[in-house]
């Protein structure tokens, strides 16, 4: 079986391993690295719990042949904390009660990470669409997409916000 | 869920892609961004031996345009697509295709536009999981001589699910593919077969290189869909339209192509009924309205049922769609005219 070496620098971190041809990214970071953050959910590329960035985009990790990654920076939901402190929008995902199993939450923390990174004052369409890949069994959304939105204008405080009053996000 | 087993190779060169696929020719898979082929690889719907990855050939991603076209690289990436100020201005409808195209993390990013093209037909009894299937007897494209989609069919009905395709075809596109042999241009209308089981008139040494969608002076163009949610889902049923305008009277229709997508092997030109709308006024409500029935009785027959929705559903709503897209051009005509 072929054995390929490759870079991949996973959190800000450099790192050389080898991998099988057939591994994908999401076998890598969860078995070789011990980032167990991403989940394999369908592990076909529908659910989203998967999802990391790659080179600073949303990719599906299961989706991702791990030698397709070689040379590229990727960031799971380990990365996004600095040490014990939790990035705003991790915060505002636990202040708004956007976690429930939490199978979803790394993928939609990312998907969240990638639309704020590229426009840090997105509506709520562009919101809603951003994370329109990730599913989510628990929630009903509305929670999630009010923790995203308050991440990304925390001065405003909550003015749409379902979490007082909650419900499903029929907007 | 594991890949099976193969060799990975990732050419620098456009030759060193095209030489591997000679020698590997049926062996061999050409992996764009995945999305399509990795799923089918993990159910075992398809094993190739090898691997040849486009991972290199930026070259391959691009979008150009002359006075006569835009081109675009098969390796672009749909994101690409979707910002294009030139596809945005020359072939709207392809724009609007790529963005109703799975979700921003699924493709955008990784998924192609070549990959969007060539992805194989499905059908909701075969694209399953391994398990699944050995539940059943197989069926036509699963190597059996039985279709679940159509009872007593004698070949395969799958269905072309492609949002780029149908909007590419509805834009009159051309597709240039290359081999170590040489190259061709082959027309999107020209570009499928009647198999569902090999969709596509390409050798296994062919690459598709390059789209070209030709620029019609005041063309407008417009892409519907239909899906159960709104993103990740694919189509159950779209539209994509072109209308000219006639150059002697902007009100009037020169000339029209009607693609119906989702609801066959491949994505329908309904040449009758794009004739149809030819010297029809942009505003004649009745001309877009049986038009629109035309579409659904001529589009019905080709659909099986594979692609969730209940056939019946996806047939009428081949009506809606195609009303919708003419509507929305005809608007966009008349703006173009008030300016
Ligand atoms: C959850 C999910 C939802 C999806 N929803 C949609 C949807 O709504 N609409 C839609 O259209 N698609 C959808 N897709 C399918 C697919 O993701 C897209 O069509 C995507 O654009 C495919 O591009 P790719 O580069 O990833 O293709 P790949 O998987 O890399 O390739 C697809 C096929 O084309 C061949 N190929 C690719 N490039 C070339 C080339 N240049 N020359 C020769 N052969 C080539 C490959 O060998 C393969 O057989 C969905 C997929 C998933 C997993
Ligand atoms: S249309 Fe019939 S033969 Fe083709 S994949 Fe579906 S069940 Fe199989």
């Amino acid at each position: 079986m072929q054995t390929i070496d490759i870079t991949l620098t996973v959190n800000d971190q450099q790192q050389t391993l080898p991998v099988k041809s057939n591994d994908t990214l999401l076998e890598v970071i969860r078995d070789y690295l011990d980032l167990t953050g991403s989940k394999e959910g369908c592990g076909e590329g529908v659910c989203g719990s998967c999802t990391v960035l790659l080179d600073g985009h949303p990719v599906r990790a299961c989706l991702t042949l791990a030698l397709e990654a070689d040379g590229c920076a990727v960031t799971t939901v380990e990365g996004l904390a600095d040490e014990d402190t939790l990035s705003p929008l991790q915060q505002s995902f636990i202040d708004h009660g956007a976690v429930q199993c939490g199978f979803c939450t790394p993928g939609m923390l990312i998907s969240a990470k990638a639309l704020l990174d590229e426009n840090p004052s997105p509506d709520r369409q562009k919101l809603r669409q951003a994370l329109s890949g990730n599913i989510c069994r628990c929630t009903g959304y509305a929670k999630i997409v009010d923790a995203v939105a308050h991440a990304a204008r925390p001065e405003s405080g909550c003015p749409d916000c379902h979490t007082k009053d909650s419900g499903g996000d029929h907007d | 869920m594991r890949l099976p087993q193969f060799t990975y190779h990732s050419p620098d060169t456009l030759e060193g892609v095209l030489a591997l696929l000679d020698e590997h020719r049926d062996n061999a898979g050409v992996l764009a961004g995945g999305t399509d082929l990795l799923v089918r690889m993990k159910h075992r719907l398809a094993v190739p031996k090898v691997l040849v990855s486009l991972k290199h050939l930026d070259t391959l991603s691009y979008i150009k345009e002359t006075s006569e076209m835009v081109s675009i690289g098969a390796k672009t990436p749909i994101i690409d697509v979707i910002r294009s100020n030139r596809v945005q201005q020359q072939a709207p409808a392809l724009g609007q295709a790529c963005e109703r195209i799975g979700a921003v993390s699924i493709q955008h990013f990784r998924g192609t536009i070549g990959g969007n093209i060539l992805q194989d037909n499905r059908c909701i009894h075969y694209n399953q999981s391994q398990f699944h299937r050995t539940g059943r007897q197989p069926c036509h494209k699963d190597g059996g001589k039985i279709c679940y989609a159509r009872e007593e069919a004698d070949r395969c009905n799958s269905t072309c699910q492609s949002d780029g395709a149908a909007a590419l075809m509805a834009l009159g596109a051309q597709l240039n593919l290359c081999s170590s042999k040489g190259e061709r241009q082959v027309s999107l209308d020209a570009f499928y077969t009647t198999d569902g089981i090999h969709p596509f008139d390409m050798q296994p040494d062919e690459l598709l290189t390059r789209i070209d969608i030709p620029i019609v002076p005041g063309a407008v163009s417009v892409y519907q869909r239909l899906s159960f949610r709104s993103a990740i889902d694919y189509p159950i049923v779209c539209a994509g339209v072109r209308l000219v305008p006639d150059p002697d009277d902007a009100g009037c229709i020169k000339s029209a192509r009607i693609v119906v997508g989702a609801m066959g092997r491949s994505p329908l030109f309904l040449a009758k009924v794009s004739q149809s709308l030819a010297g029809k006024r942009f505003d004649d409500i009745a001309a877009v309205a049986q038009a629109g029935k035309d579409a659904m009785n001529t589009a019905a027959a080709f659909a099986a049922h594979n692609a969730g929705a209940a056939l019946p559903y996806r047939q009428a709503m081949v009506e809606t769609m195609v009303i919708r897209a003419l509507e929305l051009a005809a608007a966009q005509a008349s703006m173009k005219i008030a300016r």
